[in-house]
């Protein structure tokens, strides 16, 4: 399972448009959550309705929260996006097998079973969850509770039985003109967290949607070096 | 496919709520309460009251039943069953609904009992607590979302769990937490689903119960990498209810008990030293009154008889 999450508190003004960028992420399998991290400041109405349409884009969450929220809200969604994802999957095999595309529609005796079943992939499958930070100076007070949010996903991802990592970026990049740059590789250990923000020169522009393809750049290779891999191995 | 969000339904008193693959018949009384997954209400079928829990998302809610349906296969044969029925229903707006209906507890919830009946029932519900929490472990599962809200107090201090949205198969990531009683959000441990992670959430309940406002304060201060075990156990300290329990807090705060039910075996020893350690008052003030006047009825007895 792919997800990518994206943190931010404002509206993009640069490149392509983040909406069409997660519906590009949908169409290939990764689902796209959305937080927008409010406190004193406004994110106003085009904001917060940007955000609505990114995530709706890229079939995942959205959500307005301040910073304290912020972890809760980040664990919450990850979790309940896996979920979904599984739903919808199931959803196509009932459509297959029953000519009916929902849970709902079973008795709640079968319910039982087809829940059983998606709880155990929930908690078993593979997950993947790039997240994608918005380092735009205003966001600069922000960060500290940000960082806190991505240690405290990686414990709950910790807990899961399947294999879970995490990759961040942040955007715009550190240079000139660079729309996005990754800060952490894939992984699983707690320890490369720490102070990832610490160096971070923030910028001005707010390039999401140039962000958000590169990102799912970055999962193509990625699965693409995994099937290359096997084949070699194979 | 949208995601489901918080449940909007709203029943009011004398709504009847109609099975559609049952055919059982509820009708709404009030409102109970609120829980990640829905809401639940009490409900009157047939002369006798239930509770009935109303999702939002069906998939939630089935989750959440498969784990009471696998407690009711291993629970006391002697005790009512938990979970009554499960089925579906279609509101005004032709919205389905998934809902379950469970026993009826009635009772109080926590802090409301502790605030009406005194903080010297403590120990005992404690006590009842960490049993209940022992029953489930040997079950295989993890109570997981333990706070105030999700305890009730029926007479004499017998608690009950509800809501068991958090239920949790051991070995598995805790389904659902609330952040202040959560293990990992005070750097104490994994969110793996154990027995030490319910009894690090009833460390902090306890803890909670009785200072709640310094608690408080401590998680709305604290840096999240200073959000330790020690500054839990520091509210402890001089504490005339917390401070006997210190040895105990500790171990359940750092994870050092076997199972609960060692857990509650050390905690009547300790709680129990610290009864004896009080001082000794004197009783009830018109004991002492009933005394006299019991022995002065007595002394009269004795004197019309022997005259």
């Amino acid at each position: 399972m792919k997800q990518i999450l994206l943190i931010t508190d404002g509206c993009s003004n640069v490149g392509v448009s983040p909406v069409v960028a997660a519906a590009h992420a949908q169409s290939e399998g990764v689902a796209v959550n959305v937080v927008g991290v409010l406190d004193e400041g406004d994110i106003g109405e085009y904001g917060a309705a940007e955000i609505r349409e990114i995530a709706a884009a890229g079939g995942g969450l959205s959500r307005l929260v301040n910073t304290r929220e912020l972890s809760r809200t980040v664990q919450m969604m990850t979790r309940k996006t896996v979920m979904h994802t599984i739903q919808s999957a199931v959803h196509n095999e009932l459509r297959h097998v029953l000519g009916e595309g929902s849970i709902e529609a079973l008795p709640p005796e079968k319910r039982s079973d087809v829940v059983r079943v998606m709880d155990e992939l929930g908690e078993k499958a593979e997950l993947r969850v790039a997240l994608l930070i918005d380092a735009s100076a205003s966001m600069k007070p922000k960060l500290q509770a940000v960082e806190e949010a991505i240690k405290d996903l990686m414990l709950s991802l910790q807990a899961r039985q399947g294999k879970s990592r995490i990759c961040v970026f942040h955007f715009p990049g550190s240079r000139h003109g660079e729309d996005c740059r990754r800060l952490l590789d894939w992984t699983d250990k707690m320890s490369e967290i720490p102070s990832l923000f610490a160096k971070l020169h923030m910028q001005g522009t707010t390039p999401t949607g140039p962000a958000l393809m590169q990102v799912i750049d970055f999962y193509r290779e990625d699965d693409y070096g995994r099937e290359t891999r096997e084949e070699r191995m194979g | 496919m949208a995601v489901a969000d918080q449940l909007e339904l709203q029943l009011q008193h004398g709504t009847i709520i109609a099975g559609k693959w049952k055919g059982g018949r509820y009708r709404i009384e009030r409102l109970l309460g609120e829980g990640a997954n829905g809401k639940v209400y009490l409900v009157e079928s047939r002369g006798r009251r239930y509770a009935l829990k109303v999702g939002a998302d069906a998939v939630d809610l089935q989750s959440e039943i498969n784990g009471l349906q696998a407690l009711a296969r291993q629970g006391t044969p002697r005790e009512e069953p938990f979970l009554v029925e499960v089925d579906d229903f279609r509101d005004g707006r032709g919205h389905e609904y998934p809902f379950y209906v469970m026993r009826y507890v009635r009772g109080k919830p926590l802090a409301d009992y502790i605030a009406k009946e005194g903080p010297e029932w403590v120990p005992l519900i404690g006590y009842h607590l960490l049993m209940r929490l022992a029953a489930l472990h040997e079950a295989g599962w993890v109570f997981g979302d333990l706070k105030p809200d999700n305890v009730l107090v029926a007479e004499y201090g017998r608690a009950q769990l509800v809501d068991y949205g958090g239920v949790t198969a051991i070995g598995s990531g805790v389904r659902q937490f609330t952040e202040v009683f959560d293990r990992g959000y005070w750097s104490a441990g994994s969110r793996t689903a154990d027995p030490q992670y319910d009894l690090f959430s009833f460390a902090v309940l306890f803890i909670q119960l009785v200072e709640g406002k310094r608690l408080d304060e401590l998680t709305r201060t604290l840096l999240p990498h200073s959000r330790v075990p020690a500054e839990l156990l520091r509210l402890a300290e001089d504490h005339p209810v917390l401070a006997p329990a210190r040895g105990w807090l500790r171990r359940a705060l750092q994870g050092e008990f076997g199972s609960a039910r060692e857990a509650a075996a050390s905690w009547q020893r300790e709680l129990h030293r610290a009864r004896v350690a009080r001082p000794a008052g004197s009783g009830p003030r018109w004991l002492g009154g009933l005394f006299v006047a019991s022995a002065l009825l007595l002394a009269t007895t004795i004197f019309w008889l022997v005259r």
